[in-house]
């Protein structure tokens, strides 16, 4: 009993002493200010993160701010901010997201109107971040998703020759299919689901249109609609069920694939030129008959929490701007969203890039751009139809399930 | 008196405050969650209904005659079906054979390797471990013949998906079975096989009556940590299918994901933590209650 009583006023004398030490220590021992830092969130690892430092390292050298990147999905980060925000933090100054998201958090995010004037940019591109005539977002470069690619060595040592026409494009996959090597004429590239789902869209855009396209991102055209059915029907799955498309495979192990010769086609965006050894043996070619691409800019915003919201407004504004985005186009892979960025930054393989562009209208992703529940399950569903090319009207109808 | 009662409090309060904070709240507002529409209105049980009926729980259309998605609930209960058996018995197994042989451990430690791998690791593994080209299980099928299975890379087709899943599941989770097996049939007097070989009893006998008698309650232990595991399911599968193709290996944990961090709808994600937690009380509750019993 005495012993307990003991006990109990030690632990109390205890405590108040560790806590009266620990208060005197901290309010005695001032640290030493850490110097000003701007952390940056995007989700480029590896080359890509390689191409972007530069950027971030002239922004630090001109302005004087340190900026420490560090890689996160979207994905993730889909995760890690609500809970970040709700506790009214930020994980970072400048982060790279979603359109569709930073719409969607506006009570989170930092207003930049007054860095932001849309007539510099591609028509159309800061719309996406703007909600009741405030922009919360700026368009750093994108990539174009133009269609197939190909080496150009492989090609001249087959004979093989560009498709103009759709009657062409398969007797191109059939006669691919007969050389030597090959598993399956087109990679078929995999990670969380996106690559099927760019070819599909590359599909839907050539033989349906913009306003089809359009239609499937607002909800008022349905995924079961005749005119979506028909190019599923006469158009991908015949391709799906003459073993054309290769089993989904992670997608940059798959991209080595197709670059020793198991594949001869490889749908991809614009960053595939920054990924391969040697940039000058790509071709790209679209499906014949295209006049529309998606073109997908990267989106940052500034969360409403950063301690530093004018360092942080330096950035976005050097990031968005020509001088920023002329860098990174540079380094290859990347289109300008910035008009004021010059033809001759370009590397000469995203000028072919470009020259397919000419006079084609440029649409945003589909799924980038409707997002939620809607994205994961059309990444999914797509993975089914590739396995099942016959059931491909369940899967459409699972589609439509979550569209909006 | 007063004394002796307030003593055990004081030294309880802090592990009692710290279970309310972090267990005993966020458990009754996931549940108050449960009964609220998206937009925070009461809404009763519309959207366990909503749930319960969902083709993503249970897809009668498929099951049992059809390939994959059977639904999450009925792919959770695949998964006690087959990798519970299988991990009892492969870690039973393993245990006995193991058991008084000269440099076992370095065996043990090998079949053990999977339990201390991280979930994220042995989803990648079953990516590769099951892929066409380069998965050492296809090279096996295909050397006895088997090219169905041998020629495709399993976590890209609904037939195969969730199999794989569970069968790096069950390679993961053996080293558990074995360890407490075999810590068990350690603690066996030898006596007691001793007294039965005097009597002139079999090897089988001596299973039957003695060693299989005697680790009941460390087939308890295994049965109950190996069902909530398997009812809690997440990386592997998250890892190496995403829960797909088409969800075809869709678990229960990881459409409760999809619900609250995709689609952020928070109510129908709290429903499926609710049901989830229902589930795993069933064994945990079953196992309080033996040990309860055995006392």
């Amino acid at each position: 009993m005495a012993a307990a009583r003991e006990a109990k006023t030690l632990i109390i004398v205890v405590g108040i002493v560790c806590l009266l030490v620990g208060f005197g220590a901290g309010w005695m021992v001032k640290p030493a200010p850490a110097p000003m830092k701007l952390v940056v969130i995007g989700p480029w690892s590896g080359a890509e993160m390689e191409s972007f430092m530069p950027v971030l390292g002239a922004f630090a050298v001109e302005k004087g701010i340190m900026v420490e990147y560090r890689t996160y999905r979207a994905e993730d980060l889909a995760t890690i901010l609500p809970a970040q925000f709700k506790a009214g933090k930020a994980p970072a100054d400048v982060i790279f997201m979603w359109a569709w998201w930073i719409r969607n958090n506006t009570e989170h995010i930092l207003d930049i109107s007054d860095i932001i004037d849309p007539a510099d940019f591609m028509p159309g591109i800061v719309d996406q971040v703007t909600v009741d005539g405030k922009v919360y977002g700026a368009p750093y470069t994108g990539k174009v998703k133009p269609g197939f690619w190909y080496r150009i060595s492989f090609f001249e040592e087959h004979n093989l020759k560009v498709p103009t026409t759709w009657e062409e494009f398969t007797t191109l996959l059939e006669n691919i299919s007969t050389i030597d090597g090959i598993v399956a004429p087109i990679a078929s590239g995999d990670g969380v689901g996106w690559p099927l789902s760019d070819v599909t869209e590359h599909f839907i855009l050539t033989f349906g249109g913009t306003d089809l396209f359009e239609g499937l991102i607002n909800g008022s055209v349905s995924w079961t609609s005749d005119e979506v059915k028909a190019i599923f029907k006469d158009k991908l799955v015949p391709l799906l069920k003459k073993g054309y498309f290769s089993e989904p495979d992670d997608w940059t192990l798959i991209l080595e694939n197709w670059w020793e010769g198991k594949h001869a086609l490889y749908f991809m965006g614009s960053w595939i030129t920054g990924m391969v050894d040697d940039p000058t043996d790509l071709g790209v070619f679209s499906l014949p008959g295209a006049k529309a691409f998606v073109f997908c800019p990267d989106f940052m915003f500034i969360p409403k929490y950063t301690k530093h919201p004018d360092e942080a407004k330096e950035l976005v504004k050097f990031l968005s701007g020509a001088e920023g985005q002329t860098i990174q186009v540079r380094q290859g892979g990347h289109i300008a969203t910035n008009l004021n960025v010059e033809l001759s930054a370009y590397p000469e393989v995203d000028k072919k890039v470009a020259q397919l562009l000419q006079g084609a209208t440029a649409v945003t992703d589909l799924d980038d751009t409707i997002g939620g529940e809607f994205q994961t399950t059309f990444w999914d569903q797509l993975k089914y139809l590739w396995a099942h090319p016959d059931e491909w009207e369940t899967v459409l109808a699972k589609i439509e399930e979550k569209a909006p | 008196m007063s004394q002796k009662n307030t003593t055990p409090l004081f030294f309880l309060a802090p592990a009692v405050i710290l279970i309310i904070v972090f267990v005993i709240y966020p458990i009754v507002q996931t549940l108050w969650l449960s009964f609220l529409s998206p937009k925070g209105e009461f809404v009763g049980l519309r959207n366990y209904a909503q749930i319960l009926r969902s083709k993503e729980i249970i897809n009668s259309d498929r099951f049992p005659f059809e390939c994959p998605p059977w639904g999450a609930l009925i792919h959770n209960a695949v998964w006690i079906a087959i990798h519970l058996p299988l991990t009892v018995f492969l870690g039973l197994f393993f245990a006995i054979i193991l058991k008084d042989v000269k440099g076992a451990s370095i065996i043990k430690s090998i079949v053990f390797l999977g339990m201390v791998m991280p979930m994220v690791v042995g989803g990648l593994m079953a990516k590769f471990l099951f892929d066409k080209d380069i998965g050492i299980v296809n090279v096996v099928l295909r050397f006895i013949g088997l090219h169905s299975l041998a020629d495709i890379s399993w976590t890209y087709h609904p037939e195969t998906a969730l199999f794989a899943t569970i069968l790096i599941g069950v390679w993961m989770w053996t080293g558990f079975s074995m360890i407490v097996y075999s810590a068990a049939l350690a603690a066996i007097p030898r006596e007691y096989y001793e007294a039965a070989e005097i009597d002139g009893a079999s090897s089988f006998r001596k299973f039957i009556h003695i060693t299989l008698p005697l680790l009941k309650p460390a087939t308890l232990v295994v049965v109950v940590m190996t069902v909530l595991w398997e009812l809690k399911i997440f990386d592997i599968v998250y890892v190496a299918t995403g829960g797909g193709p088409g969800e075809a290996s869709m678990v229960l944990a990881i459409l409760m994901y999809i619900k609250a961090f995709v689609a952020f709808n928070f109510s129908e994600a709290a429903v499926l933590a609710t049901l989830l937690t229902l589930l795993t009380l069933l064994p945990a509750i079953w196992i309080a209650k033996t040990a309860v019993g055995r006392k």
